[in-house]
């Protein structure tokens, strides 16, 4: 196959990717209960505003259809359409967010795998690692998110970065340990060792390799696990990013934002899955 | 290794002792001690009490049973769905293949929190709290699968394209016979996912009680009581709420034990 | 190996540095003189004649001026921008003096017709303006100005209460509406970043100057941060970052005392209410028999005399709440019906009001005549600990009399969807916040025909004998000239639904607020804003 080919599939796969999310993502939010209504119906004060709004967005939403062509007409004007929720464009509302959930998680992507790597090559290697290794990453599992962030809170220290990058570093960390366990004790790594090849040579030219098409599903998994710990991250840091405008999004049926964020989620994915199987540099040692 | 079964004999006094502490006489894990929330250790309530005056052992022995069960199984059946589909997908024809991943993708990028809502809205509000207890992690079960069967199909092409496989074409395997390797070189990948579900699914049952699906009260669920360790001030009333988080990694640590295949 | 060594020594090196990077963001660093608070979101509008919201409603108080100010601690309607102002004695001609020199914020000055064209506005039906259904017929209502300081209002019918709609209606510049940018309150709007924080600075040409002839406010500014986590707003409370906290919940309200006792204030029961009800719609899809029981009086009386509010304020709200009979809060002096006779806790008196009506127990299950299992369930929203606590302990509550209830909290668009629209539910427990102590603001709860008559909102015409009587009564009150006359008339209304038992009010949550030693000034109020009503007269002890 071709290198322009292999573009257009994956700029087929993509734009397929996208439409069908938009679609899907609208069905749901539509047909969720609570999509014509309104916390301040509740509230006397505030009812006549309420209910003119739910009125207007009743007649906006009639149709499926209609709706859909509505939300692309929205993007191909360049603004992804008008908040429900603040009548404002969405992409006003999401642009100085991308910014901050990105750096987020580029930052807390980075830590994670350093730790993560850092400590499953400590751990494995040696006859007969103690499984005690396993607790720290346990402990880091077995504790919400939310949880997490609220001990950050309580003990005044770390951040957002240290708490996404943990949790992720705990979900590494168990799959890289496995992965280097297997490889470390495969039969020619074995003999190398044997022979006397040191420590680093063994590593480098036979065990990183041995996992590299793994270390690939561990990137498209990690950017699964970061994109649904930023949201509670978020939230409790105060953090002014997407996750944090998607929880409300989704609490307020804001669905021009909630679609918005859905296909910036989308291209994560595609982009988290696209990452090559082998490194080239592992290559030739 | 020696660790193994000396793990599984623990797991096993533990579910025992969790049983036992909810079978002994007087053990309600829904009573109202109106008198004393928030108690300390004492020799009616052996880990105290909880907000609303609960004994705690009883409600972690409960919890323990219930969630444990539950989350095992859902994230035993979430594995199982993923290791299927990305062998599928690695293994059959492009034709099948790229649509499933296709799928995959979407899946992963779509906002399940209104299928929730949906779930909800189609139960009876009257829904036993066992039985919505029970939808819950069929729920789970069946969204968690699509992020893990990425990551099979990744390790299962690169075993598609190994050497060994080349070999075993070469000698004139079938397919079916092929499938039966590969499974085993799978577990390095499927065991973590499943040990990480596990554990997972627990706190998601309780967040999911937002939505009105979850354990409801006053079956105890352990997810709910990792999730009151997010309210600082609850943490500063009583050194008894991380009890339930310290027996979640001790059976965790137990389970991964056992687990090991190595 | 050396190479893991070198990969976690740099990964410890930006752990070390992680913690120094502050988990606490603040939105700006605070300016000398500024005040700071938090809202718990961005504010919808800052156009105060449209203001639908309640953060929007705390940025309009802050920076919009008035003709007549509603005192949120002695509760009596002030003159502001109005230096006089009269009713007539048909109630339908209200005549305002304005002050000498009166200037907004933008040094221009403030005429009669500024603030003759700001009450047309919001009277506009274009305008969409919340407060002009005050008016009744906004539509009628003529405003005139026969000179520069008098301004006067004809309307077409009495209004009972009508001073304190003024407090709502901000005076200004005519024709040209400045999205709170220039005012003629103590404040006005200077700057606003989405999602992090409204900046608001000091008007210098506000009128008021304190006893000493000090102009006011205080304060040089007012910044309110967007923050909706109360772990971190309690955290930077700590830390100086923000000078009061209202609307404490009441387990932090318990972290802060045992932290700092000097800063919490428990200032007792407030106006809002904790609610539970039943479903009462003929046309709700659920089962007759249990329409027949919600609608069954000896049912609901019986409900609500098994329910422990003692319990329920000392578990739930950890104390910090009082049991609530009636809709009207003690803290509401004028209109509480101190001679009500409601039902109190009495699980033997429940049994046997049960038993009269035809329910019988079945081993521990209890059944109605025909058999049909006593079970349903109570609906509440997600997030709010003391509801589902409640939920939980009224639960236990009512498994004594042998009913099977399951507790499902849902986040609020799926609840109000059932309770408003679909009506599929069967109990519900919510609260209500009442910002005005005149029952009148309570119409629309209590006439049948409203919507927000919640037990049965798809009512067009009363149903029952009691239910038409409170609408006669609340009608009463709404035209009495008499002040006794109101409060009989809602004396009456408070006995008819303590007998009925429509909603089974089950507390008085308390106002729990904490206020900064730093902060000079603060005069709690049961009325929101608690804490900030009186803006202009707060300000920071200099700094040591």
């Amino acid at each position: 196959m071709t290198a322009g080919a292999a573009v257009l599939q994956w700029l087929g796969r993509t734009i397929a990717i996208v439409l069908l999310v938009m679609a899907g993502s609208t069905v749901l939010v539509r047909f969720a209960p609570g999509y014509l209504s309104d916390a301040r119906e509740m509230d006397a004060r505030y009812a006549d505003a309420a209910h003119a709004e739910l009125s207007q967005e009743a007649a906006r939403s009639r149709s499926l259809p209609h709706m859909l062509s509505a939300e692309i007409s929205g993007w191909a004007r360049g603004d992804a359409g008008i908040s429900r929720e603040y009548g404002v464009p969405v992409s006003a509302l999401i642009l100085p967010r991308l910014a901050v959930t990105g750096g987020l998680l580029l930052r807390s992507i980075l830590l994670a795998w350093t730790l993560a790597l850092s400590a499953s090559l400590l751990t494995t290697a040696g006859r007969n690692p103690s499984p005690f290794w396993q607790t720290p990453a346990t402990l880091l599992l077995a504790i919400p998110t939310a949880a997490m962030a609220t001990l950050c809170l309580l003990a005044n220290s770390g951040g957002p970065v240290l708490v996404m990058a943990l949790l992720l570093a705990a979900r590494d960390f168990k799959f890289l340990h496995r992965a280097l366990r297997t490889a470390w004790l495969d039969p020619h790594v074995l003999q190398a060792r044997a022979q006397g090849l040191r420590a680093r040579q063994v590593l480098r030219a036979h065990v990183l390799p041995a996992i590299a098409p793994q270390l690939a599903a561990l990137a498209s998994l990690s950017i699964m696990t970061a994109l649904s710990a930023i949201v509670p991250v978020e939230v409790i840091f105060d953090v002014p990013g997407l996750g944090q405008l998607a929880w409300n999004a989704a609490l307020n049926r804001d669905l021009p934002v909630l679609l918005a964020v859905t296909m910036i989620m989308a291209l994560a994915v595609v982009i988290g899955g696209m990452t090559p199987d082998r490194p080239p540099e592992w290559k030739s040692v | 290794m020696k660790l193994r079964p000396s793990a599984a004999w623990l797991l096993a006094v533990t579910i025992l002792a969790a049983a036992i502490v909810l079978a002994r006489p007087g053990a309600s894990y829904s009573h109202q001690d109106r008198a004393e929330p928030l108690a300390a250790a004492s020799t009616l309530h052996p880990a105290g009490t909880d907000a609303l005056g609960r004994d705690r052992l009883t409600r972690v022995a409960a919890a323990l049973l219930l969630s444990l069960v539950g989350a095992t199984a859902a994230a035993a059946v979430t594995t199982l769905a993923a290791a299927g589909v990305g062998t599928l997908a690695a293994f059959a024809p492009a034709s099948i293949g790229w649509p499933a991943m296709l799928l995959c993708d979407v899946f992963l990028a779509l906002p399940w929190m209104f299928l929730l809502l949906m779930v909800r809205s189609a139960l009876p509000l009257t829904t036993s709290p066992a039985n919505s207890a029970a939808i819950t992690f069929l729920v789970l079960a069946a969204l968690g699968w699509p992020a893990c069967a990425r990551a099979v199909y990744r390790g299962a092409l690169s075993l598609k394209r190994s050497a060994w496989m080349l070999h075993a074409h070469a000698a004139g395997l079938r397919g079916r016979q092929i499938v039966r390797y590969v499974l085993p070189n799978l577990i390095p990948l499927l065991l973590p996912q499943f040990l990480i579900c596990v554990p997972t699914f627990v706190i998601a049952e309780a967040n999911l009680g937002a939505l009105g699906l979850g354990i409801g009260e006053p079956l105890p669920s352990w997810g709910g009581m990792l999730l009151e360790l997010d309210n600082s001030a609850m943490l500063l009333q009583t050194r008894w709420v991380y009890f339930p988080v310290a027996l979640l990694i001790a059976v965790l640590l137990l389970l991964e034990a056992v687990a090991v295949e190595a | 190996m050396r190479n893991s060594i070198r990969l976690c020594a740099f990964a410890l090196a930006i752990l070390a540095a992680a913690p120094a990077k502050t988990c606490l963001a603040q939105a700006a660093p605070r300016m000398p003189g500024e005040l700071a608070w938090t809202i718990g979101y961005d504010p919808k509008t800052f156009d105060p004649a449209i203001v639908d919201d309640q953060e929007s409603e705390q940025v309009r108080y802050l920076t919009a001026g008035v003709l007549l100010r509603f005192n949120r601690l002695t509760q009596k309607v002030e003159p502001e921008l109005a230096e006089t102002w009269s009713v007539s004695a048909n109630g339908r001609t209200l005549t305002f003096r304005l002050r000498l020199g009166l200037q907004f914020s933008d040094g221009s000055s403030l005429t009669a017709r500024d603030a003759a064209w700001s009450i047309r506005r919001v009277l506009l039906p274009s305008t969409h303006a919340p407060v002009a259904e005050e008016f009744v017929s906004p539509g009628e209502v003529t405003v005139e100005t026969p000179d520069a300081r008098t301004v006067i209002v004809h309307l077409p019918k009495r209004v009972v209460g009508i001073g304190k709609v003024f407090d709502e209606i901000a005076i200004e510049p005519a024709g040209r509406p400045s999205q709170g940018r220039i005012t003629s309150g103590p404040f006005f709007v200077s700057d606003y970043h989405r999602s992090l924080y409204v900046r608001l600075r000091r008007n210098p040409h506000f009128y008021a100057r304190d006893a000493a002839g000090v102009e006011l406010p205080y304060a040089s500014g007012v910044r309110l941060d967007v923050l909706e986590n109360p772990e971190q707003e309690i955290r930077l409370f700590l830390r100086g970052a923000y000078d009061v906290i209202d609307d404490l919940p009441p387990d932090y309200f318990e972290l802060l005392r045992r932290k700092d006792p000097s800063t919490v204030r428990d200032l007792g029961p407030s106006l809002n209410t904790e609610q539970m009800w039943f479903n009462q719609a003929p046309d709700a899809p659920i089962p007759a028999w249990e329409k027949a029981w919600f609608r069954n009086r000896a049912f609901r009386i019986a409900v609500s005399q098994a329910v422990h509010r003692a319990d329920l304020a000392r578990i739930a709200y950890e104390g910090h709440a009082t049991p609530a009979y009636s809709f009207i809060s003690p803290a509401n002096s004028i209109w509480y019906n101190r001679s009500l006779s409601a039902p109190h806790t009495d699980v033997a008196a429940a049994k046997a009001e049960l038993a009269a009506a035809g329910f019988h127990l079945s081993g521990s299950v209890l059944e109605d005549a025909a058999g049909h299992t006593v079970k349903f369930s109570i609906l509440t929203n997600a997030g709010n600990a003391a509801r589902l606590k409640m939920a939980t302990l009224i639960q236990q509550d009512l498994a004594a009399l042998g009913m099977q209830v399951t507790v499902v909290t849902m986040d609020f668009p799926a609840l109000v969807e059932r309770l408003m629209h679909t009506q599929d539910y069967e109990a519900c427990l919510l609260g209500l916040e009442n910002v005005d102590p005149d029952p009148n603001t309570m119409m629309n709860i209590w006439l049948s025909s409203s919507p927000n008559h919640q037990w049965d909102p798809s009512e067009k015409e009363p149903a029952t004998a009691w239910e038409a009587e409170i609408d006669r009564l609340m009608n009463e009150q709404a035209g009495a000239l008499m002040s006794s006359e109101r409060k009989q008339a809602v004396d009456r209304v408070q006995q008819i639904v303590a007998d009925q038992q429509p909603f089974i009010y089950l507390v008085y949550p308390n106002v729990l607020v904490a206020v900064s030693p730093r902060l000079q000034g603060v005069q709690p109020a049961v009325l929101e804003p608690a804490l900030t009503w009186n803006v202009e007269d707060l300000r920071l002890r200099e700094a040591r």
